[in-house]
């Protein structure tokens, strides 16, 4: 049975890709209204979690439930409450920043008034407001990401999944999102974002799971999940590297003198 | 560690190795056999690459030999018009390739610590090495077997013909390193990716042209031709091996300094591109217009998505190639039909071309997800029916008919003109949006079942992502051979002269492709992740 107070609960999700096992059994938990990271290297299965769980790519098995609802079975209902941020930056790159949140508004059926004056608002707030009229193609990635989470909050959804929604993102844009996430899950929605990025994580997440090899290797609150360490060590130790730097031997050359 | 393995180490390291072209040969062998690495169906495609270079050059190189049988005189035009064509085709066809080929784009070099001189001489080694320079020379080779005379002959020819291969590879560079800057920017691209189109268009000419009439007296228009042709440098090449003389010293000896200066330019233009900045971002504003489609249709997904559609057929080259390719193939057809009616003329001869028209037009929906490609995501994350994917292509299928609708009437009065009877312009149109409506249906099936990506890197040999070309062929084979048999039935009575039937056209048009929407959207929605990965394999 599912637990209803769970944004998102997996049960071991399943994927693979040839011979190789992209995800293998994830059981990911997120309580409703948390902001979680989803942390793990590169590899590690984020983002095929992520594509699975939002309904884009077909698991090979495994169930998937966000609010208790079946994302494969019963994807009409699902759909309504998500708003996605993919990898990327796959967006409509023909269109103006100002068409892409009007073609979203539009596709989900809110009336044209409305979406102008959401549109409006988010632009405002994510400062781009004097290139809403520019094309997407020739957006920068700050701006590909913020028009990005702009378009997945159009329609107001319960649970927003972004992956790596700050990768290659300018400090000033950083800041926006940021800001942006943290009044969005003020009001009790819940926010699941993938990143490398330890301290960022450390600093936003209150729910953190730990991916790697196409499983997860610890998930909870994020203090219980740090134990005191910071998350970095915690993550070092966690996917078996150990972080005091070993291994150097092999490059004795490296800013030496003689050459 | 590639940097080693190249044989490339830094000046100054205490293994430092000189950097001769060998390293940048083994770099394009690499890049080849890399490219190929884990991919049966890109390992097919070389096999059939390196057996139709080897087949083009035997070919090719015994052509020219058998020109020996030839009177002289022709022997040698056939050759400057043959050197000429070559040496135009390598300055086209790379540049229409750019981006294919890492070798080619001198800034991905930029920072290993080579003189200009040295990447110099190495990209013009990498540029010889590959399966059509080698075909090229071998069939440059073959002239010296069919025109020279005499040893001195010989001798002169084998050096005209390195010549020649030299002054193709150095012009192909000149061009390709010169407009490189120009290519990296979004709006060069754009350009070039439509500037395409024209370049198929023009390789059609003279197929038009020897069509049109022209065909009795090949021999006095490839004498014309190469009296003009003669003076150019790959001319000079040609004559210069037929000659044989004195006058070929000459003409050799300017071609080698001709070739001197273009590597001396091109060396400029390497030095210039390797420190002149990337593409700017600086885009153009769009105007925020509704459009004409968006104040008549009622709120909704059906006019966002045909809205975007509409926008996408002009703001993306893909879409305006798409465009320009449909309605010049359908030209080129009905060019060459209204040249072949020897009596079989009067009606069908309107209706024919706008038939053709329509079957084009609706083949360019037989893969509607394709230019959406990677950013479909958007879409299948709202879609949670096969109703809504149903709505999807109809926008799709409303944004086709706005523009095809008064393209194809307009067609159809230019035909029944030219046919002689403007009347005809009615069957002509009625049919052909018939047509058209059947090849939106069958199109809808093919885009659910057989969708294939639409590379973003446009070029003119390809329409597919590498490894799907087979899907690509199917999906537009079995449009076309679908939506042909489903439109014989108003089809075939029009053209043999049953008009009225054509009052018919339209609703079986409306009819089939409803029907084709219907079963698409629930297949559409029961396939949507496949559909998904099929239309974003990187291209």
């Amino acid at each position: 049975m599912t637990d209803i107070a769970d944004a998102v609960r997996t049960h071991q999700l399943f994927k693979r890709f040839g011979h190789q096992v992209a995800v293998g059994g994830v059981d990911l938990v997120v309580p409703r209204g948390s902001f979680a990271g989803l942390v793990g290297p590169n590899g590690a299965g984020k983002t095929t979690t992520l594509s699975m769980v939002t309904g884009l790519l077909r698991p090979d098995g495994g169930a998937v439930h966000i609010d208790g609802l079946d994302v494969w079975r019963d994807p009409l209902p699902v759909k309504g409450r998500i708003g996605v941020l993919p990898e990327g930056l796959r967006l409509f790159e023909r269109l103006s920043g100002r068409e892409l949140l009007s073609y979203n508004g539009q596709l989900r059926g809110i009336p044209r008034a409305e979406v102008e004056q959401r549109a409006e608002g988010l632009l405002k707030v994510m400062d781009l407001a004097e290139s809403a009229d520019k094309l997407v193609v020739d957006y920068s990635t700050g701006m590909r990401k913020k028009i990005g989470l702009a378009a997945a909050l159009l329609h107001n959804p319960k649970v927003l999944f972004l992956d790596e929604p700050f990768e290659g993102v300018d400090p000033v844009s950083a800041n926006t999102l940021v800001e942006v996430l943290q009044r969005y899950t003020a009001s009790g929605s819940t926010v699941v974002f993938s990143s490398h990025v330890m301290e960022l994580v450390e600093r936003l997440c209150d729910w953190v799971s730990v991916m790697n090899r196409g499983q997860i290797v610890a998930q909870g609150p994020l203090d219980r999940v740090r134990a005191g360490r910071s998350l970095n060590e915690a993550f070092l130790g966690l996917v078996g590297v150990r972080g005091d730097g070993n291994g150097e031997e092999g490059l004795s050359w490296l800013g030496a003198t003689s050459a | 560690m590639a940097g080693r393995d190249l044989g490339m180490s830094a000046a100054g390291g205490d293994g430092a190795v000189r950097v001769g072209p060998s390293v940048f040969v083994r770099l394009k062998l690499r890049l080849i056999a890399g490219n190929l690495r884990g991919s049966t169906q890109r390992l097919l495609g070389f096999v059939f690459t390196v057996i139709a270079a080897v087949v083009v050059a035997s070919l090719g190189f015994l052509a020219m030999t058998m020109l020996r049988l030839a009177p002289a005189d022709i022997a040698t035009d056939v050759v400057i018009v043959l050197f000429t064509t070559f040496l135009v085709s390598w300055a086209i066809v790379p540049l229409l390739a750019f981006g294919l080929d890492d070798t080619l784009d001198p800034s991905r070099l930029s920072l290993f610590p080579l003189r200009t001189g040295q990447l110099a001489a190495g990209m013009f080694a990498a540029s010889v090495t590959g399966v059509w320079p080698i075909a090229t020379l071998i069939i440059t080779a073959g002239a010296v077997a069919g025109l020279a005379t005499g040893i001195g002959g010989v001798l002169l020819g084998v050096v005209a013909v390195l010549v020649q291969f030299a002054l193709c590879i150095v012009t192909s560079r000149l061009v390709t390193t010169s407009l490189s800057g120009v290519l990296r920017t979004r709006r060069g691209r754009d350009v070039l990716a439509v500037s395409v189109i024209f370049f198929i268009l023009a390789a059609q000419l003279p197929n038009l042209l020897l069509n049109g009439g022209l065909a009795g007296d090949l021999a006095g228009t490839l004498r014309g031709v190469a009296s003009v042709l003669r003076w150019t440098p790959p001319g000079m090449a040609a004559h210069a091996i037929a000659d044989g003389g004195a006058v070929a010293v000459a003409e050799l000896a300017f071609l080698a300094v001709l070739t001197v200066v273009l590597g001396w330019l091109w060396i400029v233009a390497l030095r210039r591109a390797l420190v002149s900045t990337d593409a700017s971002t600086e885009g153009a504003s769009v105007r925020n217009s509704k459009g004409l489609l968006a104040r008549v249709l009622p709120d909704g997904p059906l006019a966002a998505v045909a809205t975007k559609e509409l926008k996408y057929a002009r703001r993306d080259p893909r879409g305006r190639v798409g465009w320009f390719a449909a309605v010049a193939v359908t030209g080129v057809m009905a060019f060459s039909l209204s040249r072949d009616g020897t009596g079989a003329g009067g009606v069908a001869l309107a209706i024919a071309p706008a038939c053709i028209g329509g079957v084009m037009i609706g083949l360019q929906s037989s893969n509607s997800f394709g230019i959406d490609g990677r950013s479909l995501w958007m879409n299948s994350v709202v879609y949670g029916t096969g109703r809504d994917w149903r709505t999807d292509l109809a926008g799709r299928h409303l944004a086709v008919m706005t523009i095809a609708a008064p393209l194809l009437a307009a067609l159809s009065v230019v035909a029944a003109l030219l046919a002689g009877n403007l009347v005809w312009a009615v069957p002509a149109a009625l049919t052909a949006w018939g047509i058209l409506g059947v090849g939106l249906g069958v199109g809808a099936l093919t885009s659910v079942l057989l969708p294939y990506t639409v590379p973003e890197r446009l070029n003119a040999f390809t329409g597919a992502a590498p490894g799907q070309g087979g899907v690509a062929f199917a999906a537009s084979f079995g449009a076309m051979i679908g939506s042909s048999v489903l439109a014989l039935p108003v089809a075939l009575p029009v053209l043999l002269g049953l008009t009225w039937v054509s009052v018919l056209a339209v609703p079986y048009g409306l009819l089939i492709s409803w029907g084709g929407r219907r079963i698409a959207g629930d297949l559409g929605f029961r396939r949507y992740p496949e559909i998904l990965a099929g239309t974003s394999q990187p291209g």
